[in-house]
């Protein structure tokens, strides 16, 4: 077993990360770091270069630029990697010929660091059964095995891509609460995309905003509550005092004019409004429209 | 090694219905059709018939022959569509990101596959095979009682007929699936790159070669160069076969240690050697391929 000791250092590191596929750039030299022990949120529009960024991360595809994760260049060493790194980029990408037994027996010889026992464990309460085949599971079930699967492996780094797609809203809240109440740890980092990004904002200690394959935000999750307001104003000398202002975004809503700020004091929009913290899909609809949010670098 | 030996082990759950299953469902639709014939009076007549014509111990070489070399055909077949299909369903199942996210290398998952189609999977077929010879055997036997022909000195004959063919039956099974490892390397590393097209481009590419070398380097026509006389060279098993013809002329009565042991002494094991090259080159380049692939 290869031992990726994790020290005081970033799980990942990216520089100057860049990907192109054929004559499209698909990302720009993007710089950020994921310490240990935080839950990530990658946010952005399909096709922004989410998944492409993912896929950097676990050795999936080649770049330029610099990626470590756990120290190592995940494109030449992604089979020691995947010792201490698990993820789920396709929901259904399990393979379907094999038993849940097979899977488990497969897994115990082919992965160091899985637990059987722990898989197991992971699956009672499910309708799922070991004598079941993969290809009879509905995708909810194949969902909750697959979840089952990467929990029961010891690793350092969990990423997963979309795991939650095509799932009915039960499946997907228990999935997210299980992850959380029996996997997450100090010690593990998540790294995690969805579009139901409400569904996730109670659990992330970070965000990633991803626009054409740039990076247009990247912050914790305290420090959006104080960079970003957002204010109702329902009169209309209010709502041009806050357009003086210069506000991130402005939509109006059943009748009601909403603008987030970015870096105004909540003491100057007090006297405006009614005072609240934008929703992530909220910031993420506001600052997907502008040039640039944030040009913060790595951490 | 643990590892390989579970991905040899994925293989062959993967593919049993091919090499296991339906080689039993064959076996067992043929035995339960003998019994039905035996059942109407329809096989016993007319294989005593023919039985009272020639040599008893005769009938179980030349059966164990011809059945061993009808498993063969389907083994070779079988083999052939595994290396084309079986190479690239990782990504047919949708599967590859669940196998990209073991700790095992493209390269080792490809050496696993390659590993399976010389060892478990023709294993398999082999187990089948011998079942059904036994089978082919004891109905055999059964039907010389019925004729009045058996003995005890016939089922000590046809025992040690069993001991000898089986073991001719997996040296040359043996020896068959060394010499044709490179083009079941070369066919599997093209499944890996172009999926089921493997299967056409594997009966093009001895073409293309040939009629390459024809076009650059000159010949009668692209069937009559080097290529194609050492492609067709490759394409058969070299197989000895003085001791078998003075088993057919009647100098001498079969002996599987010797036809074992000059087999294996003019058995071409140079080709072997650069036929296990190519095959571990080219396994290579297509786990590279792999590796780089878009696995989604």
């Amino acid at each position: 077993m290869t031992d990726l000791s994790v020290s005081a250092g970033p799980i990942v590191s990216a520089r100057g990360l860049s990907k192109s596929f054929g004559r499209k750039q698909i990302l720009h030299n993007l710089d950020f770091d994921i310490p240990a022990g935080r839950i990530y949120g990658l946010i952005g529009h399909n096709g922004a270069g989410k998944t492409t960024t993912l896929n950097a991360m676990l050795g999936l595809t080649s770049y330029e630029g610099t990626i470590r994760v756990l120290g190592e260049d995940p494109f030449a060493r992604r089979a020691q990697l995947m010792e201490n790194v698990a993820f789920i980029s396709d929901v259904a990408s399990l393979p379907r010929f094999l038993r849940v037994r097979e899977l488990f027996a497969l897994l115990t010889n082919i992965h160091p660091n899985f637990s059987q026992e722990k898989a197991r464990q992971f699956l009672e309460g499910t309708d799922i059964r070991p004598e079941m085949k993969i290809r009879t599971l509905s995708k909810g079930m194949i969902a909750q095995l697959h979840l089952a699967v990467v929990m029961a492996i010891d690793a350092k780094l969990l990423v997963l891509d979309e795991p939650t797609l095509g799932l009915d809203i039960t499946y997907r809240k228990r999935f997210y609460r299980r992850l959380l109440e029996d996997y997450m740890t100090e010690e593990r980092t998540l790294v995690i995309t969805t579009h139901q990004v409400d569904e996730i904002e109670f659990m992330l200690s970070d965000i990633m905003f991803i626009r054409d394959g740039s990076l247009i935000l990247h912050m914790q999750m305290e420090t959006v509550s104080e960079k970003f307001t957002q204010l109702v104003a329902n009169e209309p000398e209010t709502q041009a005092q806050a357009r003086a202002l210069n506000p991130v975004y402005e939509e109006t809503r059943f009748g009601q004019t909403v603008f987030i700020f970015d870096g105004v004091a909540r003491e100057t929009l007090a006297p405006l409004g009614r005072l609240s913290t934008p929703t992530i899909s909220d910031l993420f609809v506001a600052l997907m429209q502008r040039p640039t949010a944030n040009p913060e670098r790595a951490r | 090694m643990k590892a390989f030996s579970a991905l040899v082990h994925r293989e062959f759950i993967e593919h049993r219905g091919a090499f296991l299953i339906a080689p039993l469902v064959l076996v067992g639709v043929v035995f339960a059709l003998t019994l039905l014939a035996f059942g109407v009076d329809r096989l016993d007549t007319r294989m005593t018939g023919q039985l009272s014509f020639v040599v008893p111990t005769w009938v179980f070489e030349a059966g164990y022959a011809g059945l061993a070399s009808g498993w063969l055909a389907y083994l070779g077949f079988v083999l052939f569509f595994y290396c084309a299909d079986g190479f690239a369903a990782d990504k047919r199942n949708n599967a590859m990101l669940f196998w990209k996210s073991m700790p095992v290398s493209d390269f080792k998952v490809l050496l696993s596959k390659i590993t399976a189609a010389l060892t478990i999977l023709p294993g398999a077929v082999f187990g089948v095979a011998l079942v059904s010879l036994l089978i082919l055997f004891g109905v055999t036997y059964v039907t010389t009682l019925m004729a009045g022909l058996g003995s005890p000195e016939l089922l000590g004959s046809i025992v040690v007929i069993f001991g000898q063919m089986s073991l001719v039956f997996l040296v040359v099974l043996a020896c068959g699936l060394l010499w044709f490892l490179p083009y079941m390397a070369l066919v599997g590393a093209m499944g890996s790159v172009v999926g089921r097209w493997a299967i056409p481009l594997a009966l093009l590419l001895p073409t293309v070669l040939s009629a390459l070398e024809w076009v650059t380097l000159g010949g009668r026509h692209p069937f009559a160069t080097r290529t194609w006389d050492y492609l067709t060279y490759r394409s058969s098993l070299p197989l000895s076969a003085d001791h078998l013809d003075r088993v057919f002329e009647g100098q001498e009565p079969f002996n599987a240690m010797l036809f074992v042991t000059d087999f294996l002494q003019k058995f071409d094991w140079l080709q072997v050697g650069i036929g296990a090259v190519f095959a571990v080159a080219v396994l290579y380049l297509a786990s590279e391929y792999r590796r780089r692939a878009p696995a989604n």
